[in-house]
């Protein structure tokens, strides 16, 4: 036997180290800079009688749309389905809302960080202070949900379509606290959880649609993380859909007479929405290939292929957000980005919670495609006209994506 | 004591019964073989540009193994002067975090590329400390140096970047461009190193003073004692080369690839590296062989996306090739790997 137990000892301390340092940087709920404290509580029953949410007629359609910003107060107009004696209980107030991000980081520059604006945006008119816990591994959903139970949070936000069991299970074991559940479409209503879905094939054709009519070798690349998650299933099949649009209906505008769209989709586990090194590679093997348009999505998996195709000198696109403002190295060959407006969606939901009319089942929010800005004079007039024709197509359904996911 | 022998006994059994059906089936030999005979295929049958093709796959080959090839060389030097690394991946990760984080703090990306392999030095040190002076178990150091890496990179991550918004951007190292039937190819800085290094690794490894001394060292530490060799320095100084090198490999990651540093970024390529080591039998040419064998199935799985699209079970394939492959190797299928006999065992004079 070797004999140093002194040496035995140093390992368990470094251990220890180890241990705390990890405690520290992981999962304490990290209180945002948010407004007053002070003003939380204390005010909540105030406003109650102003929503008359209690009248709710039972509006059937449960994935009646929470639309585009701006349409708060219409959100805080629209009768409430099945409200909850929580969620009527829950009028004007002033909500503490707790935040489960997926897995990755609070600024990932993508979905968390978009989500999370919208709680911000909320609480500073609110008053309240939000808290977030940043989510390391699949198997803490549940227990960081269950840590804002634990402290009384009133809305418990959760984001990704993975947390989807989790948010579920605990909003049917806690029907006097709100959830939402961002990307998580629901099957069977659960009346104190909204689910906020978006249609990303749309964003994916209208995406297609640009990078179709922009590439000069036609063909086009997308770079996602895992297929498993039906939110980036829908932008890339999508993206498919857009491409093949393009070469039945809009010929004239494709410069190499067809598209040719390959995808790679991020093999499923713990770092599919966080391995920026698998997007750059992913996005250089494309390049090679011969894709001279790269549409990136899916966390900072998707950041990483952005950005390695604008530093490859190659138009890139990217997702959830205007990924002009938070890919900064991207910008000069910044297409445009397929966004889904969480943080607008996040933002509505929970107006309408505060006021009492928050829905059980699916909320759809809105999609589109952000401002070329750098690249404008790039984009031909011809193609931006046609972009807006199918948006406006894509929304009165006379274009039809064809994806079902 | 008899009862443990007996354990012991049934224990390296199962080892041998466990070998030989691996020995018999021969199954990942076959899928590497297809894999090969698809690449062939598209190459001279389906492509139109075949030239295009052959050099895409081998400069993805290069720039996927480059990770593997630096930690893999860090392992072999590190072992085969008798102590076991498998804290590769910590180190990597290091070398990642504080190349990225100089890198962004000065906005020098060379600053960063130069002060990773240090950094991989100074985390190499703990290893060497606790495992040559306090004759620590190797692979309980090892370990540690891991887990302490990951939170130590996250932490301070998350202190220096998340809470102020600094600019994480460290910049990205120039990389080797050129063009084949305008078709766009890059291999960058750190890749090139990578395969320099491997050969100055041989030479030193196998045509100097020094490097037979590692390899004394690494057998028979005793004799060599005997012989005069001071077998703590020769090992202290061959554990900060294997930092080095493992830092340098992080870099490919933060400073090569992606330009900034993310946390875990590093995702087990540390290991892989471990395994490409054993299975290029301790030496630098046959580890980078073992890393181009794996570089080799990402690349392929890239590829064919471009070639075939989503094919689910190809691609379900060659995403679970190089596992599988690991796990062969590491069972001692592919030829007999003997690892220096004092590997693992802490010397002390008496």
């Amino acid at each position: 036997m070797r004999k140093n137990s002194s040496a035995s000892l140093l390992v368990v301390l470094s251990l220890m180290t180890v241990l705390l340092l990890a405690a520290c940087g992981d999962n304490t709920a990290t209180t945002a800079p948010a407004a007053t404290t002070a003003a939380a509580a204390t005010t909540a029953a105030a406003g109650t009688t102003a929503a008359a949410a209690t009248t709710a007629a039972a509006a059937g359609t449960t994935a009646a749309a929470t639309t585009a910003a701006g349409t708060t107060a219409a959100a805080a107009a629209t009768t409430a389905a099945g409200t909850t004696a929580a969620a009527a209980a829950g009028a004007g107030k002033k909500l503490k809302v707790g935040f489960v991000t997926d897995i990755g980081r609070i600024d990932d520059k993508s979905f968390n960080q978009s989500s999370w604006e919208g709680v911000q945006k909320y609480a500073k008119e609110a008053g309240t202070e939000p808290k977030y816990i940043e989510t390391k591994d699949t198997k803490d959903y549940a227990k960081h949900i269950k840590q804002f139970l634990d402290e009384k949070y009133d809305v418990i936000v959760t984001v990704g379509f993975l947390m989807a069991d989790a948010t579920t299970a605990a909003a049917k074991a806690n029907p006097n606290v709100l959830f939402i559940g961002v990307d998580q479409g629901q099957s069977t209503v659960i009346n104190n959880l909204a689910g906020l879905v978006f249609e990303e094939d749309k964003a994916g054709f209208l995406a297609a649609v640009l990078a179709a009519g922009m590439s000069q070798k036609g063909k086009i690349g997308g770079v996602f993380g895992t297929k498993s998650v039906p939110a980036v299933l829908r932008f890339g099949e999508g993206y498919k859909a857009g491409a093949t649009w393009m070469d039945a209906n809009q010929k004239s505008l494709v410069k190499a007479g067809k598209t040719e769209v390959t995808i790679a989709y991020h093999p499923d586990g713990d770092n599919a929405f966080s391995d920026p090194t698998w997007g750059a590679q992913q996005t250089q093997s494309l390049i090679q290939a011969g894709n001279d348009i790269i549409f990136g999505g899916g966390g900072s998996t998707g950041n990483g292929a952005v950005e390695a195709a604008v530093a490859a000198g190659v138009f890139a696109i990217g997702v959830d957000t205007d990924q002009y403002y938070t890919l900064p190295k991207a910008a000069p060959k910044l297409l445009s980005s397929a966004t889904k407006r969480l943080a607008d969606g996040v933002y509505d939901l929970l107006k309408a919670a505060s006021a009492g009319t928050l829905k059980g089942g699916n909320s759809v929010g809105p999609v589109g495609l952000a401002p070329f800005h750098d690249t404008e004079a790039a984009v031909p007039a011809e193609l931006k006209a046609l972009i807006t024709k199918v948006d406006a197509g894509l929304k009165d359904g006379t274009i039809k994506t064809g994806v079902k996911v | 004591m008899a009862q443990v022998l007996v354990d012991r006994e049934e224990k390296i059994d199962s080892a041998r019964s466990m070998r030989q059906y691996l020995r018999h089936s021969r199954w990942p030999l076959v899928a590497l073989g297809l894999l090969l005979l698809i690449f062939i295929w598209r190459v001279f049958f389906g492509s139109n540009q075949p030239l295009v093709d052959i050099v895409s796959v081998i400069i993805l080959t290069l720039s996927f193994a480059t990770p593997i090839t630096l930690g893999a060389l860090s392992g072999t030097f590190s072992e085969r002067s008798g102590v076991v690394n498998i804290g590769i991946e910590g180190m990597m990760l290091t070398g990642a975090f504080f190349g990225a984080l100089v890198g962004a703090l000065t906005g020098q990306v060379w600053l960063g590329l130069i002060l990773a392999p240090i950094s991989g030095m100074a985390i190499a040190l703990i290893h060497a400390v606790l495992s040559i002076y306090f004759r620590v178990d190797q692979i309980i150091s090892g370990t540690v140096i891991n887990i302490f890496a990951f939170g130590l990179t996250a932490y301070l991550y998350s202190l220096i970047f998340t809470s102020s918004r600094r600019n994480a951007d460290a910049g990205i190292l120039p990389s080797l461009k050129f063009n084949i039937d305008a078709a766009p190819f890059t291999l960058g800085l750190v890749s090139v190193l990578a395969i320099a290094l491997i050969f100055v690794g041989h030479y030193i490894l196998f045509y100097t003073t020094w490097g037979l001394r590692t390899r004394a060292v690494g057998e028979n530490p005793k004799a060599a004692d005997t012989a005069g060799v001071n077998v703590f320095k020769v090992r202290y100084i061959n554990v900060l080369i294997s930092g080095f090198l493992a830092g340098l490999g992080g870099t490919y990651f933060s400073l090569q690839v992606v330009g900034y540093f993310k946390e875990g970024m590093t995702v087990g390529s540390g290991f892989i590296a471990l395994a490409a080591m054993i299975f290029g039998k301790w030496t630098p040419l046959g580890a980078w062989g073992a890393a181009l064998l794996f570089g080799f199935c990402q690349a392929m799985d890239s590829a064919l996306q471009s070639w075939y699209g989503q094919i689910e079970w190809l691609h379900t394939f060659t995403q679970a090739l190089p596992y599988v492959v690991t796990i062969i190797v590491l069972t001692g299928l592919v030829g007999r790997s003997r690892p220096p006999a004092a590997v693992g065992v802490p010397y002390s004079k008496q």
